[in-house]
């Protein structure tokens, strides 16, 4: 297998997504069955499905859960695999005290 | 799939483009929306879903209540719950120069009918433990309220999908073809192809003067930055009233200054913290500017000297759509079959049901609910009909 291939969900393919319970989102505890319902209401990327169910709104912002979203999807709106996309990471890349935050020091390029 | 032809097209798939499509698909109409992303892909997802019911002037007042009060039908009517509830929001006055000012705005504001009361530092540090105890008081306005933005806005969108709109996604207007003599529209360009129509709504928001410009009609909307970030869950109690904002909100929204900053924290059903906010004029640059995240942490900090302690998980920006006026637009054009609902900047989600409502009485040849006049797009230079 390429390096690329493994980096993406395709590498995870032979974990089992079928139980509806399943909490598939940690941080908000989304299951299975709340991401289908989202996709049989057209959110068809890991944008969209976040919109609807918080998946990935949580504290990890998605980075535990985010490929088997992306898995989910595929799986189920029939998209090839590489077609579903990451979802938009913004800053900071970890939970960051506001005071930190406050602090800050913005270099003027 | 390409739509061959629709009574309207709606062109924009954010609050106002989807309250729009859902009154026009009641109303009976074949509707399509086209939206060049995702439903609720830009300013609707990147706000904090505040209703704001006391900007100034009045009509933005008599607009704003109309609008929470169509929330309540929807939130009835359609399955999502859209998270809607009545959270009143409180204005901080931290100087006693700020507070004489704040009372002077109170006056105004009942005057023109809004629900307002003038509080005390003693009894807002009562109300709000958590605030800095040095306040000199603040307002209580009970009539605001709070809803998800990104449930009402795709929830709305899928209702009305549910009763026979077409949601046309990752579909781009590249052209609006007019009849011979320029004076009526007869079909919508996209780069997946033509949809016969005549009559187009322009919900691009931050985008719809670029709409604008394919019939010759000037929108003078441009696109305001803000930056937003949320916070780690914190308990219910850490804010009572779930809409705080800073002396000086009302000033930040003067079109002014190229970046005003007035924070405020507003606690969201699910537990977070949203910071807010900013405005700036940055183009279409959507990027997080650091310095102004950096300030609003550091303002909300000093109103509440807790949150140092906390995490914020992610910060994001999106582009309001800037009315020069500070007033909507809400209208049909010279150009037959045109109309404009867009240039709501921060109150696009306190507006967004009666925008819909309005523009699908004006299409329909109805008396509109309200007067409508000082939002025609025509008050703009070269629209005169």
């Amino acid at each position: 297998m390429s390096n690329q291939k493994a980096r993406t969900y395709e590498g995870d393919s032979d974990i089992k997504v079928e139980n509806p319970d399943m909490i598939i989102c940690r941080c908000e505890e989304i299951t299975l069955e709340e991401i289908l319902q989202a996709i049989r209401e057209g959110a068809g990327s890991v944008n969209e499905v976040k919109r609807r169910t918080r998946a990935g709104m949580g504290l990890c912002q998605g980075r535990s859960c985010g490929r088997l979203v992306r898995k989910i999807i595929a799986e189920h709106t029939g998209a090839k695999a590489g077609r579903i996309l990451p979802g938009t990471f913004r800053p900071p890349v970890r939970p960051m005290s506001l005071k930190t935050m406050a602090e800050l020091e913005v270099d003027d390029e | 799939m390409m739509s061959k032809g629709a009574d309207v097209v709606v062109i924009g798939g954010g609050i106002i483009g989807s309250c729009c499509a859902y009154y026009l698909v009641k109303e009976g109409l074949k509707v399509a929306l086209v939206e060049r992303g995702e439903i609720c892909g830009e300013a609707s997802k990147t706000c904090q879903g505040h209703l704001f019911l006391w900007e100034l002037p009045e009509i933005n007042i008599i607009l704003a209540k109309a609008s929470k009060k169509l929330y309540r039908q929807i939130s009835e009517e359609i399955e999502t719950d859209i998270e809607l509830r009545n959270t009143g929001s409180m204005s901080i006055a931290e100087s006693p120069q700020g507070l004489e000012t704040l009372k002077q705005t109170i006056k105004e504001l009942q005057r023109a009918g809004v629900e307002c009361e003038l509080l005390d530092g003693k009894e807002f540090v009562k109300r709000e433990p958590s605030i800095m105890p040095e306040i000199a008081g603040g307002g209580y306005f009970p009539e605001d309220g709070q809803l998800n933005p990104l449930l009402a806005t795709t929830g709305i969108a899928q209702a009305a999908k549910k009763m026979g709109a077409e949601l046309l996604t990752e579909t781009e207007v590249t052209g609006i073809e007019l009849s011979a003599d320029k004076s009526a529209v007869k079909a919508v360009m996209t780069n997946k192809g033509k949809i016969e129509t005549k009559r187009v709504v322009n919900a691009a928001g931050a985008w719809s003067g670029q709409i604008g410009e394919m019939v010759g009609i000037n929108i003078p909307v441009v696109p305001r930055k803000g930056n937003l970030m949320v916070v780690e869950n914190v308990p219910d109690n850490f804010i009572n009233c779930k809409i705080i904002l800073a002396s000086g909100y009302l000033d930040s929204l003067k079109g002014d200054k190229k970046v005003a900053v007035a924070a405020n924290v507003q606690q969201t059903k699910e537990g977070n913290l949203l910071l807010g906010s900013s405005r700036e004029f940055a183009g279409f640059d959507k990027e997080v500017n650091p310095e102004v995240i950096s300030q609003i942490a550091a303002g909300c900090i000093k109103y509440f000297p807790a949150l140092a302690g906390l995490n914020t998980i992610r910060s994001w920006a999106g582009l309001r759509p800037y009315s020069p006026d500070m007033l909507p637009i809400i209208s049909d054009s010279r150009i037959e079959g045109f109309y404009v609902a867009s240039g709501h900047e921060g109150v696009g989600i306190t507006m967004g049901p009666i925008t819909g409502k309005l523009i699908t009485q004006i299409i329909s040849g109805q008396k509109t609910d309200l007067p409508v006049e000082q939002l025609s797009v025509n008050r703009f230079a070269e629209n005169k009909k």
